[in-house]
């Protein structure tokens, strides 16, 4: 019996010598050194501030402004092609892009996933100054209505004859995580209601010189991209006049007009997305697949080189690497800031609405304003600057002023399918065998088939199968 | 079981043991078996003492022993016996067949258990046997050893990580990879070669193990089922593998020398590049396919064709034949032919009645079979245990080194890295000039400037120290040990790209390094109870432990270096990155582990651990695993005791639940994270959809054997079957990406694994000094997954793989079954692949656009595996051989829309294989290789690029020679050995359309980068 307690006792010092040592479920909790929980991420405007950054941040991603939203439609018309140096740009050139690709749906809904944190922030119980914080909201508005405007024209229905849109997210985390599309013609809305909502919650007090971050007026000039897109030529002439009345911005005079490129907040930007020697994408970036010979897939069409009259200052934009004719001058390094809208669209958004709204006199003094500035100055001072200017204002030269201003950034796909025009083929180098007719199934992008997997309430483009 | 230890120690200590002592009577004898045969190598010990000696060649002994002595007989496979010395000088002895047999004892990690007294299924692995394999990383050598056990390569550079996969895959998105365990304790075992994030470098992976001296290994165990994993359950889903290092033998300090030499070359060739010639022939047959018709020209015309419109085609075909037709063999000029490898190690063990140690030093060096990549190590160990009092041991087990792995890119097909250059690098443009300078005018950059201008090097240094001290308590059979472990690593990797030539032209140079500090602690306690009486035996163990993971990482990078060949970012006029995070983990569990038999022919195993993880929310942390086993030693019953015919059967059942926790850190949380950045401001985002319901996912596991041993044993296998399902599963469910996220981690889904395992190893010859044994192993293994997640709407979500979207798991598919549109074959007609539109197989069409993705029946998963081993020795000579089959899988070949298909980068901008010289041309062509064309073509997964995984590979061979004892005496040596080895020799491979390597990493695509590679080695073994 003795010896039983005695074992008991021994027994008992070690159990607590076990003890001693013992943890609980408090022991277990993880560090969290450089992450915020949520909850604490937006307890003030200037966390908006760093949110707002986040969104700003993946839109330069590569595979949205960074680079691939503006090469995949570059490289579909017949202003460039892919040489396919590094594989890269093959399949979108060649309009042969298959479901599995997820192209930009991934991205431009994860810029809609940060501006909606902010959009559903209410401003009024944070800490710091509420008047910049509705501004920040502002920003949030029209960044969340480029976004969905990018997806619609992507992935909507208007050219292919459909009528289906895209989900239009208001909801950061929202209830339904499974959204149907929607009709173009509600997107149209949605798009149009957040940048008027955008514009009414922006102040003019933060107009932002750099130019990097959203002002009130870059409402407006979305505003008029997207009714010019859509032939709303009412909004369209009332956006851009709110702009131009604005005085924020001129247009860049044709000595700068090159060197432009390789400067940021020139007075001719409105938005754009900021890079610098720290930040940029390095071999994802825009001059990786315009220029070199590592990438350097995306090179320019022989009919381009027509393209310019002798004196007009943009043709400098071309160059040649060996014997390969590049775009030598947009997005000249990694680090080059990447324009998103400038004000020469809004001026030419403004003469075409007038044009379209029956007003085409004074829609041709607004078309000639481009040209006016872009004539060189001749070496000989006697010689006369080359004339550049159009004598009628037609939607034919609005759209060849539109692709010799915007060559290379992304934009003439667009013109393009918006005048319901084919993609012709002119060159033997382009990589589409022959011209895709205007309503081919093609020229809306496949649902990511991922999409679909996760997703059964989304619908596929036709053409695409599954 | 302790009595057993303690024999075995003794047994080790008689070994070495060479002393000799003041004596008072000299003893000698013959030791003979049942037959009357001689027994040589019988240990004869003087009993309580450290005296003892090993009978001759012709089972004779002599030893010098004190008056009231007792003599121990031990001899593997034969029952030891005592005989008391009385007053003959002569004692000989018959030594009896063990009807146990095999007293081996498996050591589990926090337990070792005789084989006998088991109820799970675990293949215990000698360091002999781990010898065989020279490599860099101990697990290689694994590798047909252990039946369900499937290892590959995931890259042929010395030092790098192994794919292990036991019994099949039991998760989706959390982790495969089994845990291991190093003396007890458990350590992370990641690839190093990572960011921050955790995804892999661009460059060569490195395995924490590649630290390790294989010489220092005593042996691995390799846990399978739950009641073998059962202490380990909470994170024991994939199996366990645990290492015991080597302990000090008492004794008289003996040396071990071991030194090999050879060289090593790709395992199999792979497939051959074009030559230039060949190159132009398919560029003219592509311009004559591509614009013959529309242009009206003739095939022959093509080449006049071409240089009538250089402007649109360039001239490099021109240019080349104005140069006279140069071949530029890239493949040689990036070869490093019969690369040297060396390894040498020298150890030393010895010690007195209250202490021992274990030491040594090895050095291992090895070239890769391409220029420009290495490994070295240099290690050292010391194991020392101390008995402090009577009741207290001190035992401590330290293990440093140093490891150096010069690697290249290969995570892709980067163009910079040498074995791809092989393939993409243009055989028009020439590796060097005229002048033997490196021509730097190639299409892409010239990989022979690369690899000597840019930087890839990983450092590692890793501190392993493990410390016990056990108190045996005044009760009887109770003890307690208190161990504390630490795994210090200190990783540095640094990659920096040349200013003048590739990736760092366009920046002046550019560099990056990361720096990481990992500590892993793990403190144990633990309380051993023994309760003995009658025919009932009871081993009770409860041990609590506690582990925490610390890592400090930083990287910075830079540009604008300002001059060549200084590559550190001191030289980087630019700085343009610093980054820099803290993240930790823990896990807290408590086991409680209760043996019983009954007269060693019952046996009842129960297990039941707690664990908590920091990878879940506070109230979803814990789990509860458990296991229950039962075990009927049938030899110990009446009815066969004393069989001639059978000395092993048992019997063996176990069923349990384990789980799996391998995910990512902070999952379950919804977080804002800030490493991001704007115009030069901090940003922040949400990184992750986060779930606080995330909890653990767990497996319940069957398993029943049969282990037997025939005819003295001469023939001994066993048989197994398992069936495993996994539940909760940790998976990364796809959302729609309208939300922002990919996916969420989420604990939904089913899959089971079953199969079967069978060993056999048969000692067909057995005797003095001729033997041949040969023994085999085959596991099979059948996946299905069960059940995968739902969306809103009921419908299921089938979960495509996160690193190739053509492997897909819905219910009832394999976990990641191909996924992609069926071949057709190339039409006879018009020289196009087709495919089947559908499953059906109604339908063929040539547009790859309507041609519908289909599972196919096949996983990277090999079905199949099987060990074959063959041993003989004749008078000091011995051969073993080893060969490993896999089977029953596909694999998929990468690259081939760049290498492998018979359009414009093939002939224009890379280069392709000789196979595709086999393309249609004209109709009425039969052949896989469709018409050509120098037009660019999207990727598009099919089957044609999807082969029969199956292939044998003589795993090694060694031819070698043991020294006579007579011979060596003299030199003071008390064992020589002399051998040849050879890895991979051999390699048959079932589907003729695969030309690389079939031996390839879990996710089933071939390598370009780097293959396996295959070895011959001299070397030479001294002891003394």
């Amino acid at each position: 019996m003795k010896k039983k307690i005695r074992n008991i006792f021994y027994i008992g010092t070690v159990a607590c010598l076990g003890l001693f040592n013992a943890c609980n479920t408090s022991d277990l909790n993880p560090s969290l050194e450089q992450s915020n929980r949520e909850e604490d991420a937006v307890m003030s405007v200037s966390d908006m501030q760093v949110l707002l950054n986040g969104a700003l941040n993946r839109m330069t991603s590569s595979g949205y402004y960074g680079r691939d939203y503006i090469i995949t439609n570059e490289v579909r018309t017949t202003n460039t092609f892919s040489n396919g140096n590094s594989g890269r740009f093959l399949t979108e050139a060649g309009f042969l892009y298959l479901p599995s690709s997820v192209y930009m749906w991934d991205n431009a809904y994860a810029v809609i996933a940060n501006a909606n944190i902010l959009i559903n922030t209410d401003v009024e119980s944070l800490e710091g100054n509420a008047d910049l914080g509705l501004h920040i909201q502002g920003e949030a508005y029209a960044i969340r209505a480029l976004a969905h405007f990018d997806l619609l024209k992507t992935y909507g229905q208007q050219h292919v004859g459909g009528s289906l849109g895209v989900p239009y997210i208001k909801e950061f985390k929202g209830d339904n995580d499974a959204p149907t599309r929607e009709t173009i013609d509600s997107n149209i809305e949605d798009i149009m209601n957040d940048l008027e909502m955008a514009y009414n919650l922006m102040s003019e007090d933060y107009y932002d010189s750099s130019k990097e971050f959203l002002s009130k007026y870059v409402a407006k000039a979305f505003e008029s991209r997207v009714a010019v897109y859509f032939g709303m030529w009412e909004e369209a002439r009332d956006a851009a006049k709110l702009v131009i009345d604005s005085g924020n911005y001129t247009i860049i005079s044709e000595g700068e007009y090159v060197d432009s490129f390789d400067q940021d907040g020139t007075g001719n930007s409105i938005f754009e997305l900021a890079f610098s020697e720290t930040d940029n994408l390095s071999s994802n970036s825009l001059s990786f697949i315009y220029r070199g010979g590592t990438y350097g897939d995306v090179q320019v069409l022989p009919n381009v080189e027509n393209l310019y009259a002798e004196g007009d200052v943009r043709k400098d934009i071309l160059g040649y690497e060996g014997e390969l004719l590049r775009n030598m001058y947009k997005y000249p390094e990694q680090f080059s800031n990447v324009p998103i809208i400038r004000y020469e669209e809004v001026i030419l958004n403004y003469g075409e609405a007038l044009l379209n709204l029956g007003q085409a006199g004074e829609a041709l003094t607004w078309l000639n304003m481009i040209p006016m500035n872009r004539a060189k100055t001749p070496d000989d001072p006697n010689e006369d600057p080359a004339d550049l200017t159009y004598s009628e204002a037609t939607t034919e030269n609005f759209l060849m002023e539109r692709r010799k201003e915007f060559i290379f950034e992304g934009l003439y796909y667009w013109d393009l399918l918006r005048n319901e025009m084919s993609i012709e083929k002119v060159d033997a180098l382009q990589n589409i065998d022959k011209t895709i007719p205007y309503g081919d199934f093609r020229l809306a992008y496949p649902i990511p088939l991922s999409e679909l997997d996760a997703n059964s309430s989304m619908e596929q483009n036709p053409g695409y199968g599954i | 079981m302790k009595k057993t230890l303690h024999g075995l120690l003794t047994l080790f200590m008689v070994l070495v043991v060479q002393l000799v002592f003041a004596q008072e009577k000299t003893i000698t004898g013959t030791v003979v078996d049942e037959d009357g045969l001689p027994l040589p190598g019988v240990n004869v010990i003087e009993k309580g003492t450290n005296n003892g000696v090993q009978t001759d060649f012709d089972g004779e002994y002599s030893i010098s022993v004190s008056q009231r002595a007792t003599l121990v007989f031990s001899y593997v496979g034969f029952a030891s016996q005592e005989i008391k010395v009385g007053s003959s000088s002569t004692i000989n002895a018959t030594m009896v067949v063990d009807a146990a047999a095999l007293d081996e004892v498996v050591v589990m990690g926090y337990v070792s258990k005789k084989r006998e007294d088991m109820t799970g299924s675990a293949v215990q692995i000698s360091n002999e046997t781990l010898q065989q394999t020279p490599a860099a990383s101990v697990d290689q050598a694994l590798q047909g050893k252990v039946a369900g056990l499937q290892i590959s390569s995931t890259s042929g550079t010395p030092g790098s990580t192994q794919d292990i996969r036991i019994r099949g895959i039991s998760s989706i998105n959390a982790g495969n990879d089994p845990l291991y365990v190093i003396n007890g304790v458990p350590v992370v075992n990641d690839n190093l070669s990572q960011d921050n994030n955790g995804n892999s470098l661009g460059s060569s992976t490195v395995s924490p193990l590649a630290s390790l001296n294989s010489n220092d290994i005593e042996s691995i165990t390799v846990l399978k089922d739950a009641s073998a994993t059962a202490a380990y359950g909470a994170r024991g889903a994939n199996g366990v593998i645990v290492i015991t290092t080597k302990s000090g033998k008492a004794g008289k300090t003996t040396i071990n020398v071991s030194s090999y030499y050879g060289f090593t070359n790709n395992a199999i060739d792979g497939p051959q590049p074009l030559t230039g010639a060949q190159r132009e022939t398919l560029y003219y047959e592509g311009i004559y396919n591509d614009y013959g018709a529309e242009y009206g020209f003739s095939r022959d015309e093509a080449k006049q064709f071409y240089e009538d419109n250089l402007g649109v085609f360039g001239r490099s075909y021109l240019d080349w034949n104005e140069q006279g037709r140069p071949e530029g063999n890239w493949f040689k000029a990036v070869q490093n032919e019969d690369a040297p490898m060396q390894e040498h190690v020298i150890s030393a063990t010895g010690g007195g009645e209250d202490h021992n140690f274990y030491a040594s030093l090895g050095y291992y060096d090895q070239e890769a079979t391409v220029i420009g990549a290495s490994f070295d190590r240099i290690s050292g160990s010391l194991n020392f245990t101390k008995d402090i009092s009577e009741n207290f041991k001190f035992s401590t087990a330290n293990t440093a080194s140093h490891l150096y792995q010069n690697g290249i890119l290969e995570g892709s097909a980067y163009f910079s890295s040498p074995h791809t250059a092989k393939y993409f690098m243009s055989p028009l443009d020439q590796p060097y000039n005229e002048d033997g300078s490196i021509n730097l005018d190639t299409g892409l950059p010239n990989p022979i400037f690369i690899t000597r201008n840019d930087v890839d090097e990983t450092k590692l240094t890793r501190i392993l120290s493990n410390n016990s001290i056990s108190w045996q308590t005044p009760i009887d059979n109770l003890s307690f040990t208190s161990r504390f472990s630490v795994d210090y690593q200190v990783y540095n990797y640094k990659t920096y790209n040349n200013r003048i030539l590739g990736d760092g032209s366009e920046t002046d140079g550019d560099g990056y390094v990361i720096s990481r500090n990992t500590a892993t602690y793990v403190f144990q306690n633990s309380l051993d109870y023994g309760l003995y009486f009658g025919n009932h035996n009871f081993d009770l163990k409860i041990l609590q432990e506690f582990q925490k993971f610390r890592r400090n990482y930083i990287d910075a990078s830079g540009n604008n270096f300002a001059v060549d060949g200084l590559t550190n970012l001191a030289v980087a006029g630019n700085p343009t990155g610093a980054y820099s995070d803290f993240t930790d983990w823990a896990v807290a569990s408590y086991l409680g582990t209760l043996s019983y038999n009954f007269d060693s022919r019952y046996v009842l195993n129960g297990t039941y651990r707690r664990e908590g993880n920091s990878r879940f929310a506070s109230d979803r942390r814990w789990g509860d695993f458990w296991s229950v086993g039962a075990a009927w030693n049938l030899h110990r019953e009446e009815f066969l005791k004393g069989s001639d015919f059978v000395n092993n059967l048992k019997l063996r059942a176990s069923y349990g639940k384990t789980g799996n926790a391998n995910i990512n850190v902070n999952q379950y949380q919804v977080l804002v994270n800030y490493d991001a950045n704007y115009a030069g401001a901090g940003a922040g985002y949400p990184p992750q959809y986060g779930n606080p319901d995330l909890t653990w996912e767990t497996s319940r596991t069957f398993d029943a054997g049969i282990e037997f041993g025939l005819f003295q044993n001469r023939l001994t296998g066993s048989f197994a079957y398992y069936k495993r399902e996994s539940r909760d599963l940790l998976l990364d469910v796809p959302l729609s990406m309208t939300t922002g996220f990919s996916s969420q981690f989420r604990n939904i889904g089913r899959m089971e694994n079953q199969g079967f395992e069978v060993e056999l190893n048969g000692n067909i010859v057995r005797s003095e000094d001729f033997n041949i044994s040969l023994g085999g192993n085959l596991g099979t293994v059948k996946n299905e997954v069960l059940e995968v997640s739902k969306d809103l709407n009921g419908v299921e979500v089938p979960v495509t793989n996160s690193s190739t979207s053509y492997q897909r798991s819905a219910s009832g598919t394999m976990v990641n079954e191909w996924f992609m549109p069926t071949w057709a074959g190339v039409d006879p007609d018009t020289g196009v692949d087709t495919w089947y539109t559908d499953a059906s197989r109604d339908e063929i069409t040539s547009n790859y656009n309507n041609a519908q993705r289909v599972y196919q029946g096949s996983s990277a998963l090999p079905k199949f595996t099987a060990g074959l081993n063959f041993h003989v020795d004749f008078k000091g000579f011995f051969v073993d051989a080893n060969g490993y089959y896999a089977g029953g899988n596909k694999v998929y070949e990468s690259w081939h829309l760049y290498l492998n298909q018979t359009n414009g980068y093939i002939s224009s901008v890379y280069n392709g294989y000789s196979t595709l010289m086999n393309r249609w041309q004209e109709p009425g062509d039969i052949t896989r290789v469709s018409k050509m064309s120098n037009g660019g073509e999207p990727w598009r997964y099919n089957t044609k690029y999807l082969y029969d995984g199956d292939f044998i590979r003589l795993r090694n061979v060694t031819v070698g020679y043991d020294f006579k004892p007579q011979i060596l005496e003299p030199i003071g040596l008390t064992g020589a050995r002399l051998y040849v080895r050879g890895m991979n020799l051999y390699t048959w491979v079932k589907d003729d359309n695969l030309q690389h390597d079939p031996e390839v990493d879990a996710t089933g695509f071939t390598s370009i980068t780097t293959p396996p590679i295959k070895s011959v080695v001299l070397g030479v073994n001294l002891k003394f």
